[in-house]
C-alpha cells in the first residue's frame, strides 16, 4: 500500500517538472504520485503513475477514449456531471475514478450511483483545493458535498481517494496537512488513509468471482 | 501596570514555519493580516479569537508564529490553506511546535540547509523558452522566465536541465 496523491498537473500544465514534483513529494510524505498526461515511471524512490482526465464528453465518446488508452494502462479519471452521466461512467469498464463532485449538481451522486461505485470499485475523488484556496461558499459547497460523500462511503464502503490538484510544488501539500484538511469535513485518521491508499485498491486486479480449489 | 505571576499567564505555543519558494522576501506584517485573514475565514472570529496568531520573528526563510496552548493543531491547518501572500505565490509548511521561541531558534540554525549555490550556467532553455536560473538548492532548480512581459517561475531539477 503506498500513499498516493491521485492528481498533479506537472508541467506543462502546471509550473513544476513532474522530477521536481515527485522531489516535492517525497519531502511531504508521499509515495507515489498519479500525474496528469505524464509517462509512468520513477523518480527519486516516487512512483509515478500516469493519469487522464476526461472531461465535457459524451459517454459514447468516453468509451471510444478509454477504449484507445487502455493498452497505456492509466489512471482513468472522469469529470462529473449530472446524476444519469455519473450511473453511466460508473459502470464502464476502465474507468478509475468520478472527479469533480463538488461543484457537479446536488443530485448528481445519490444513493444507487454510490452502491453502484462500490460494486465497480470506482473510487470518489476528493479534491482538496476548494479547501486550500477556495474561500466562503466554495468551501463550504465544497465541504458540505464530501461531508454527504463520506456518509454515503460508510454506508456502501465504495473507495474514496484523495488529490490536491496541485499545478505547482506550493499547491502541494503534506500527509500530516492533508490529514488536517480532511479533519474539517469529519474524516478522522484511518479514514484518510484508507482514502491515501484508494488508488491501490482501484487499481489492482479484482478478486476472481470464482476460485479453484484443487 | 504590573507584569502577571507566570502561573495566570497565557499559555502560549510557538509554530515554526518554512516559507516557500526559496528566495521568497515575506514583510512580517503582511504575514500577519495573510494569517489572520486565513484564520477568520476559516474558522470564523470566535475561533479567530481564541487562537490569537501573530507572527513574532523572522529568520531568512523561516518564520515564528504564535497561537495559544492548544489551537496548534487549528492554526496548522489554517496554514495550509495559505496559497499568497500580497500576490506572491507562497507555501507555508510547518517544521516544528515548541513552548519557546529560543528552541525554535536552535532548531532554525540546526537545520543544515545547503548554501545556494551560485548556479552555472546562469541561463537555460526550457520547451524552447529563455530561462534566467534564480535559486539551486541540490537538486532543485528555480529559473524564471527571460522577458518583460509574462515572466513564469519554473520549478525544475538539475536533470530537467541536462535533459535539454
Amino acid at each position: 500500500m503506498k500513499i498516493t496523491d491521485a492528481s498533479v498537473y506537472p508541467y506543462p500544465y502546471g509550473d513544476s517538472s513532474v522530477r521536481r514534483m515527485a522531489l516535492e513529494a517525497k519531502a511531504l510524505g508521499f509515495d507515489r504520485l498519479v500525474a496528469a498526461d505524464t509517462p509512468s515511471g520513477e523518480f527519486y524512490g516516487i512512483e509515478i503513475y500516469s493519469g487522464i482526465l476526461i472531461r465535457d464528453t459524451a459517454v459514447r465518446d468516453l468509451i471510444c477514449r478509454i477504449k484507445r488508452e487502455r493498452n497505456n494502462e492509466p489512471v482513468v479519471s472522469v469529470q462529473a456531471g449530472d446524476n444519469g452521466f455519473n450511473r453511466a461512467v460508473i459502470n464502464l469498464k476502465g474507468v478509475h475514478i468520478l472527479r469533480g463532485l463538488h461543484s457537479a449538481d446536488k443530485n448528481a451522486f445519490d444513493h444507487v450511483a454510490a452502491k453502484m461505485a462500490a460494486d465497480n470499485r470506482v473510487a470518489i475523488d476528493l479534491d482538496l483545493s476548494p479547501l486550500i484556496s477556495g474561500r466562503g461558499f466554495t468551501r463550504q459547497r465544497a465541504m458540505h458535498r464530501y461531508r454527504d460523500i463520506l456518509v454515503l462511503e460508510r454506508r456502501f464502503e465504495f473507495p474514496i481517494t484523495i488529490s490536491s490538484h496541485a499545478r505547482s510544488i506550493l499547491e502541494m501539500r503534506a500527509v500530516r496537512e492533508i490529514t488536517g484538511l480532511c479533519s474539517l469535513v469529519g474524516m478522522d485518521t484511518a479514514d484518510v488513509e484508507m482514502a491515501l491508499f484508494g488508488v491501490d485498491t482501484i487499481t489492482a486486479s479484482p478478486d476472481p468471482a470464482v476460485k479453484v480449489i484443487r | 501596570m504590573s507584569t502577571r505571576p507566570p502561573t495566570l499567564r497565557e499559555k502560549r505555543r510557538y509554530l515554526l514555519v518554512h516559507i516557500e519558494p526559496a528566495g521568497t522576501i515575506i514583510d512580517q506584517k503582511d504575514l500577519y493580516y495573510t494569517v489572520s485573514d486565513a484564520t477568520t475565514s476559516l474558522w470564523g472570529d470566535v475561533v479567530a479569537a481564541v487562537i490569537t496568531s501573530a507572527v513574532v520573528a523572522s529568520e531568512g526563510q523561516y518564520v515564528i508564529i504564535r497561537c495559544q496552548r492548544g489551537t496548534e493543531q487549528d492554526l496548522s491547518v489554517v496554514l495550509s490553506t495559505i496559497t499568497t501572500c500580497c500576490d506572491i505565490p507562497i507555501a507555508l509548511r510547518m517544521v516544528a511546535v515548541s513552548g519557546t521561541i529560543d528552541t525554535l531558534r536552535d532548531k532554525i540554525r540546526r537545520v543544515t540547509t545547503p548554501d545556494l549555490e551560485s548556479p552555472s550556467p546562469r541561463e537555460c532553455t526550457f520547451d524552447k523558452k529563455l530561462f534566467q536560473i534564480n535559486q539551486c538548492n541540490g537538486q532543485k532548480v528555480d529559473a524564471i522566465e527571460k522577458g518583460f512581459k509574462n515572466t513564469n517561475r519554473l520549478f525544475l531539477t538539475r536533470e530537467d536541465l541536462e535533459e535539454l
